[in-house]
């Protein structure tokens, strides 16, 4: 089961050519800070994504994401080869 | 901005002719009548269209044969869904929804009268089915 750190939809990008979601859909805003990785998306299609910025706009709190390469299991799996158990 | 706290959408939809009939739309999916409503939802809260309310979907549009604006580099960059909508323009036309060419090529916006249960139903019909995308491989090398 997956479960994200902010729910969007990946396909939502502006003009700064970034994913944008709003703040308030962080499952918690604290994680959520410039230069954080991220899991964003949704259950179905979750990305690993670096928070690049959070502007305020009147609609609210936009945080804009770069969606980084590969698929959320890639990065559990180059954890699961570099993390040696102590 | 608007007095009603959302940005206007005009200033960044693009000046360009709209893609033929035979042009591919990618959709992320597998979509859901919920989560048509969600996103449909985000987009009115965020913009408004010349100073009106404004439901949409984000899409892409295969405009090109080969590079990032092309059906195979939008499917790579959309790896994270394991599914897929591909509709043809011509279906979403069909079905009576405009695609605004918003913000940069090839993103484009379905635009929705509102986001009533009836009209989503009818945009994930014209969605069509979800197909698996080709470049979203639950094994790869290194995964181990």
């Amino acid at each position: 089961m997956i479960r994200v750190d902010i729910t969007c939809d990946l396909m939502d990008e502006d003009e700064t050519g970034h994913v944008w979601a709003f703040l308030r859909d962080a499952r918690d805003q604290a994680l959520v800070q410039p230069g954080a990785i991220v899991v964003a998306g949704d259950e179905d299609a979750p990305a690993v994504a670096e928070v690049v910025d959070i502007v305020d706009k009147p609609a609210g709190q936009v945080v804009h994401l770069r969606i980084l390469p590969g698929q959320l299991e890639d990065y559990q799996a180059v954890i699961q080869r570099a993390v040696i158990p102590a | 901005m608007t007095e009603r706290g959302r940005e206007e959408l005009r200033p960044y939809l693009r000046d360009e002719p709209p893609p033929d009939d035979a042009t591919i739309v990618i959709r992320g999916g597998p979509d859901t009548l919920a989560k048509l409503t969600m996103h449909a939802r985000r987009t009115h809260d965020a913009y408004v269209l010349d100073g009106e309310s404004l439901w949409g979907i984000s899409v892409y549009c295969a405009l090109d044969d080969v590079g990032p604006a092309s059906l195979d580099g939008l499917l790579r960059r959309f790896a994270s869904y394991r599914a897929v909508h591909l509709p043809r323009t011509d279906q979403l036309r069909r079905a009576g929804y405009l695609l605004l060419p918003s913000f940069g090529r090839p993103h484009f916006t379905i635009r929705l009268d509102g986001d009533d249960p009836a009209g989503l139903t009818r945009l994930l019909d014209a969605l069509g089915p979800a197909e698996a995308n080709k470049y979203h491989r639950r094994e790869r090398p290194g995964r181990r």
